[in-house]
């Protein structure tokens, strides 16, 4: 007999987090043409400050909530195999953010050195990479939750 | 523990809850504190769980541990 299995509170959190960044991607490809036409730029100048709008991405801190049990107050409502999906999927987005991160930076870097030779990268460009950095983690982690619990909760006999 | 090695530990968890009046994996999990998730993957063989989450799983049934859980490796 097959039912309907309720989302775990760590699937809810998952799926919030993808949620939460693709408002941010479709933000983003709205905000391009916007600034675009509304203060006279190209589509690459246009491109760098529409960044912005992955500030929405701050509302991954509220994803929390769904750890909570309203019922036992600050008690996590995580058992021994979530905690291990958790730590699994933290352990892939790290690996994952290193390697973008540290791409992307030596990458900036080698550019604007050797081909644009400037020897520093802009100041501006950090926090956009610590952001990038930071997106990469989560929405691999995301990923990473929502498949270790499809690969091994597959058989939802009652 | 490897897939391969959770592979090898055969446990009667479904049939036990059907023999303590067709428990629901719901039921069990509140009683163990654990997740629904968690009773699934452990009767499809997917999840090796703890000694303590086994010895929990047996006082539920009123069994010993290894009447819950076999390891078939070698």
């Amino acid at each position: 007999m097959k039912d309907n299995l309720p989302l775990a509170p760590l699937q809810r959190l998952a799926w919030f987090n993808l949620i939460v960044f693709a408002i941010a991607v479709a933000l983003y490809l709205i905000a391009v043409p916007f600034f675009e036409w509304r203060f006279h730029m190209t589509l690459t100048r246009a491109a760098l400050p529409s960044l912005g709008v992955f500030g929405v991405c701050g509302l991954w801190g509220l994803g929390n909530y769904f750890l909570y049990d309203r019922r036992r107050s600050a008690k996590v409502k995580l058992d021994e195999r979530e905690t291990l999906i958790c730590q699994r999927a933290g352990t892939i987005g790290v690996v994952l953010f290193w390697e973008v991160f540290v791409l992307l930076c030596i990458g900036v870097w080698a550019y604007l050195s050797y081909v644009r030779h400037q020897a520093t990268v802009p100041v501006g460009f950090l926090p956009f990479l610590v952001m990038l950095g930071f997106v990469v983690y989560m929405v691999t982690q995301s990923i990473a939750i929502l498949v270790q619990y499809k690969r091994s909760a597959s058989d939802d006999t009652l | 523990m490897t897939p391969s090695e959770s592979a090898q530990l055969k446990n009667r968890i479904r049939r036990l809850r059907f023999d303590h009046g067709e428990m629901t994996q719901q039921e069990l999990a509140d009683r163990v504190g654990a997740a629904r998730q968690t009773i699934i993957a452990l009767e499809a063989g997917k999840y090796a769980p703890s000694l303590l989450l086994a010895f929990r799983l047996a006082r539920v049934f009123g069994v010993k541990t290894e009447d819950v859980f076999q390891w078939e490796g070698e």
